[in-house]
């Protein structure tokens, strides 16, 4: 959670769930993004969540970590593209893209970080 | 009578009252009869409430064994989701830097080595075989070791140059990774002349 100031003492909390589905919803928009890509624990906890019937809203977004601390933000994306589309131009989009919006929708300071889990070839 | 015929069901039960059938009968000791494989007594043959709740526990009874019997598993959809996951887990040496303004980004290595693989299995005459991605430390080129199998009849002498050239291309182009050298093993050919 954060506590960024705000005017006339009221604070606002923002918290990594929210901040993730905000870098989600950018990063799938970039050109050159095919999708985000679940990490392993992430696929597990969904198969755990279904099973044991979490409401799905508590659970990571795939593909995107984000932990929040004080006034800053560290952003994780994990992203498949294909081929045709330079990887390193797909990752510093998004990472620019992301940060962007992330800044502007809760007034953190960003740090993001994309990984290219796999390249489509067809 | 058959009110007198239960007296014994009745007295057998738990202090707080049993819940009795509509015949009397406490239903927890005609279930558990029927639960034990006892053969239904003069009055549980006729009365249609005992039946009923003999009928009851022989149907828990075979839905919990068939259950039990059954093999469980995951629907497909979840298999595939885990196995994917699994496949493209990358741990952090399984990675290549990307460089950014903001910070290096990364790239799965079996991925890179794919979209290499994949590209130079587009060339005519060749096919990939493996190929090996390595980094340079504190630095985004790299070096990569590929090997290929010809057709037969292909001219060998400039397939290391049209290899090369084609990964240093790709690595550019595709990947964002400079390539700083290309070791190409010719490993076998295929077809006939």
């Amino acid at each position: 959670m954060s506590e960024p100031s705000g005017p006339r003492g009221t604070r606002l909390h923002v918290g990594d769930s929210a901040v993730a589905r905000i870098a989600a919803q950018r990063a799938a928009l970039v050109p050159g993004v095919v999708g985000l890509r679940a990490d392993l624990a992430q696929v597990l906890l969904g198969v755990a969540g279904s099973v044991l019937g979490r409401n799905r809203s508590r659970l990571p977004v795939d593909g995107v970590t984000a932990v929040v601390h004080g006034g800053s933000a560290a952003v994780s994306v994990t992203v498949v593209t294909r081929l045709g589309h330079n990887c390193r131009e797909v990752a510093q989009e998004v990472q620019e893209q992301v940060a962007a919006e992330v800044a502007a929708q809760t007034g953190l300071t960003v740090a993001v970080t994309v990984t290219i889990a796999d390249v489509l070839l067809d | 009578m058959a009110l007198n015929d239960s007296r014994d069901f009745l007295d057998a039960a738990g202090p707080g009252g049993p819940d009795l059938l509509a015949c009397g009968r406490a239903a927890a000791l005609v279930w558990d009869r029927a639960e034990a494989g006892t053969p239904p007594d003069e009055h549980e043959r006729d009365c249609p409430h005992c039946r009923a709740a003999h009928a009851d526990a022989g149907r828990l009874g075979a839905l919990v064994h068939r259950m039990a019997a059954e093999e469980i598993e995951p629907p497909p959809s979840v298999v595939d989701a885990v196995m994917t996951a699994v496949m493209s887990e990358l741990s952090p040496h399984e990675v290549l830097l990307l460089e950014s303004p903001h910070g290096p980004n990364r790239l799965g290595r079996p991925a890179a080595a794919a979209v290499l693989r994949g590209v130079v299995d587009r060339m005519d005459g060749l096919r990939a075989r493996s190929c090996r991605i390595e980094q340079v430390p504190e630095r985004f080129e790299a070096d990569v070791a590929i090997s290929v199998t010809a057709r037969f009849g292909v001219d060998l002498a400039s397939v290391t140059a049209r290899v090369r050239q084609m990964v240093l291309a790709a690595g550019e182009q595709a990947l964002g990774v400079p390539v700083r050298r290309v070791d190409i093993d010719v490993v076998d050919v295929w077809g006939e002349a």
